[in-house]
């Protein structure tokens, strides 16, 4: 209960901030011109079309997410506001768990207006809604979801500046799975090594990439329906894995 | 928080930890099916698209280029849009009017001042596609232009048919994304037509009688689908044509301008026409009146087809019809005896050119390579062109020269003369020639004749295929020919045996360094 009571607080704080407003105005606006490149083959503007509105998403949801991330928790110890939270009987994981659930319904909501306007345009042009990019809007909140885990993670030790460069730059490093599954197999024991532990430690953000198959849906996997599930579980195992940490370090930092 | 409580939750994160890796193990050869055949293309990106591909957004970045290269093509700056097709097809390679238009640009908008095609690039052309095959193996839309590159633009009915074959098997996405339906009609048709440029008539009727089958079945479940009545009835026209074609042709020759008076139907498996006096003589010099005429190929049809003056024919050491009077300006001029629309196919090409097969997709092509061709109609029995190739020389280099060649230095000028450094190739083939004209020689050129370049092509599928009988003749030129400093004579004319050898020569080395990228 004081954890959800937490998260309520924390969203409807995230939801007064004019940055992330304006993030939202700006990613919505980009979606709703995506129609304008009717000049291409009716082919062609459906693949550009869902691409550009996927990453439009995906972009705007990757600031919005860092940027709550990164501030749920300092902000509350610049502010001193957290003396006055946890002088009440509320436990430090509370504290985390609330601030994790605040922002990640925050994301949420931003990621589901984003979503209902690329929806809602795929179905003025096309006159019907795949359920593909439904698909692709969910894949990425769930990303989100393990990247705002990171950015919870690292706002228990470092600075909003550090955390900010370090979870964009592990998001990057992350995208770039299928490289380091790649090199996983390669006949250097070092550089084999190396992307190992790359690849089986950092979080895999390029997992959630599959706006190929999305976009393609003729393209098909042997069992989407089994890949997709395994992928949410992935999320919420390494969040899981995240947040412990959060809570380990969160317990013996002084406030 | 107590210690117990601590290694309860670090227990825990070894446990989910464990099982995260286990997850991504099972998620990684997933993983790789879905980014099968994408390649990094960062190396080659500007930097506001490098970010892009980083952050996972390969499609994104693919679209926005595609958008850039729409941009140049309405430019004309079709040089730019190359590389832009490289780089949009290693980023997505599901894209499949990429690979599409990307190769239309390659075969048919790379053409000199006279807007003949860059033949140069159509190898790349072919490959572009054939990659986009390999990554999109489901969707009839890629082998099927593949098929149509090599009806339209190569000629080439053998490979054409094969990628017909693979285009009517496969998928269809038309009705939109993520429906698989079966492919379009227009493929079978098409599959059809490939046959019937073979001369594998039968095979061609069994086809259009199948799809006839399949469209009459379709229509039967909605008769009033006016689409698909429209498909039935060409499909129709197109089986009787063929049909009363080939019993013109080979069995009875029918009067086609009486047989619309006087014809009430055909036999679908003969194309025997009712009633039988479509095909009986009504004019004493065309054969017995009132008796079935004979097959058109029997009546032998002298195409006397020459390069050389009227005066001239049949003289020793006569001159030719073809002259360089300026240097890579050809005015070439010949007599052909059949009638007005048949067209004389010409190439001039390096000694040593062989249409090379690539293994990997480049857009590089050997500048030093020259090869022009093009297609003469005939008018009035006589066919020609000035064909100036001098406004081109990035076209049209002819940089073979065997008598300056430093490395020929050891051979006398006698020896020298003897290399040819360009192959000047005219000929006319029945089977890519115009219906009317195919119905007197027929579609192996059966009722055709010449006196001196009659050439048969075997069949490369005996017992399947027949033989063709062409008219072709080959010249043998050197680079002071082309540059006009001297003349063409007849003496430069070549066997079309020996010319037949030197491209198997070609082939056979070809064949060597590389593997047919074949379905």
């Amino acid at each position: 209960m004081v954890t959800m009571a937490i998260a309520k607080q924390t969203l409807e704080d995230m939801l007064r901030r004019k940055i992330l407003l304006i993030l939202l105005i700006v990613a919505v606006g980009m979606i709703a011109l995506g129609p304008s490149v009717g000049f291409l083959s009716p082919r062609e503007s459906s693949v550009v079309l869902k691409s550009l509105g996927l990453a439009v998403i995906l972009i705007a949801g990757l600031l919005i997410t860092i940027l709550a991330g990164i501030q749920v928790i300092p902000t509350e110890i610049e502010r001193r506001t957290i003396y006055t939270v946890l002088s009440k009987p509320v436990q430090r994981f509370e504290f985390v768990l609330g601030k994790f659930l605040g922002g990640l319904a925050t994301v949420f909501v931003m990621i589901a207006a984003m979503g209902i306007v690329f929806l809602g345009v795929i179905y003025w042009q096309q006159h019907n809604l795949p359920r593909e990019m439904v698909t692709g809007v969910a894949m990425t909140f769930f990303q989100m979801m393990l990247l705002g885990a990171m950015a919870i993670f690292f706002s228990t030790f470092a600075t909003p500046v550090v955390n900010f460069f370090l979870t964009f730059a592990i998001f990057m490093v992350g995208n770039m799975s299928s490289v380091t599954e790649s090199l996983t197999s390669n006949k250097n024991p070092a550089t084999k090594l190396l992307a190992t532990v790359l690849h089986y430690i950092l979080p895999n953000f390029g997992n959630f990439n599959i706006q190929n198959k999305l976009i393609h849906p003729e393209q098909t996997l042997s069992n989407p329906s089994v890949f997709i599930f395994q992928n949410i579980v992935y999320a919420i195992i390494y969040s899981a894995i995240l947040l412990l940490l959060a809570i380990l370090v969160f317990d013996r930092r002084e406030v | 928080m107590k210690q117990q409580t601590r290694s309860a939750i670090l227990a825990a994160i070894v446990v989910l930890a464990l099982g995260q890796g286990f997850i991504q193990h099972v998620l990684d050869p997933q993983i790789r099916e879905i980014h099968k055949g994408e390649k990094t293309a960062l190396a080659g990106l500007s930097n506001e698209f490098i970010l892009g591909p980083m952050l996972g957004l390969q499609q994104a970045v693919a679209g926005a280029l595609w958008v850039r290269a729409d941009e140049f093509f309405h430019e004309g700056d079709y040089d730019a849009i190359l590389p832009m097709v490289r780089m949009v097809t290693w980023l997505d390679p599901h894209q499949l009017d990429v690979y599409i238009t990307g190769a239309w640009h390659l075969s048919y908008n790379f053409t000199d001042s006279n807007e003949r095609s860059d033949r140069r690039y159509i190898p790349a052309a072919q490959r572009l596609l054939e990659e986009g095959y390999e990554n999109n193996k489901t969707l009839y839309d890629i082998p099927f232009e593949l098929g149509w590159e090599n009806t339209d633009k190569i000629k080439d009915y053998d490979r054409a048919e094969t990628w017909f074959r693979v285009a009517s098997a496969a998928k269809s996405s038309d009705a939109g994304p993520g429906t698989l339906a079966d492919s379009p009609m227009f493929t079978w048709h098409q599959l059809a037509h490939s046959l019937e440029r073979q001369a594998r008539i039968d095979e061609a009727a069994d086809i259009w009688r199948k799809v006839l089958g399949l469209t009459e079945a379709r229509l039967a479940k909605n008769p009033t689908d006016f689409s698909t009545k429209n498909v039935r009835d060409s499909e129709r026209h197109n089986l009787e044509l063929l049909l009363k074609r080939k019993f013109s042709r080979y069995t009875h020759e029918i009067d086609f301008e009486l047989d619309a008076k006087r014809t009430t139907g055909i036999n679908p498996q003969t194309g025997e026409p009712t009633p039988k006096d479509s095909f009986t003589s009504t004019d004493p010099k065309e054969g017995p009146v009132g008796q079935p005429r004979p097959p058109a190929v029997t009546k032998p049809w002298n195409t006397a087809f020459n390069t050389v003056p009227l005066e001239q024919i049949g003289k020793p050491r006569a001159t030719t019809t073809i002259t360089f009077d300026k240097p890579k300006v050809m005015d070439i001029k010949g007599l052909f005896s059949v009638g007005d629309g048949a067209r004389v196919a010409i190439r001039l090409h390096d000694a040593d050119w062989y249409e090379p097969t690539l293994k990997d997709f480049t857009f590089d092509i050997d500048q030093s390579q020259t090869i022009m061709q093009d297609a003469l109609s005939v008018r009035s029995r006589t066919w020609g062109r000035k064909i100036d190739m001098s406004r081109d020389p990035k076209m049209y280099s002819f940089s073979k020269d065997a008598a300056n060649d430093p490395k020929l230095k050891k051979l006398s000028d006698a020896e020298r003369k003897k290399i040819a450094d360009y192959y000047l190739v005219l000929w006319f083939d029945p089977r890519g020639t115009s219906p009317f004209i195919q119905d007197k020689f027929g579609w192996s050129g059966e009722g055709m004749t010449d006196p001196g370049y009659l050439w048969v092509v075997k069949s490369n599928k005996p017992g399947i295929k027949p033989d063709n009988r062409i008219i072709r003749k080959v010249y043998r030129l050197r680079h002071a020919q082309i540059m006009g400093i001297e003349k063409v004579t007849e003496d430069d004319v070549i066997p079309n045996a020996e010319y037949d050898r030197i491209q198997e020569d070609m082939a056979a080395k070809h064949r060597a360094t590389v593997s047919t990228n074949e379905p």
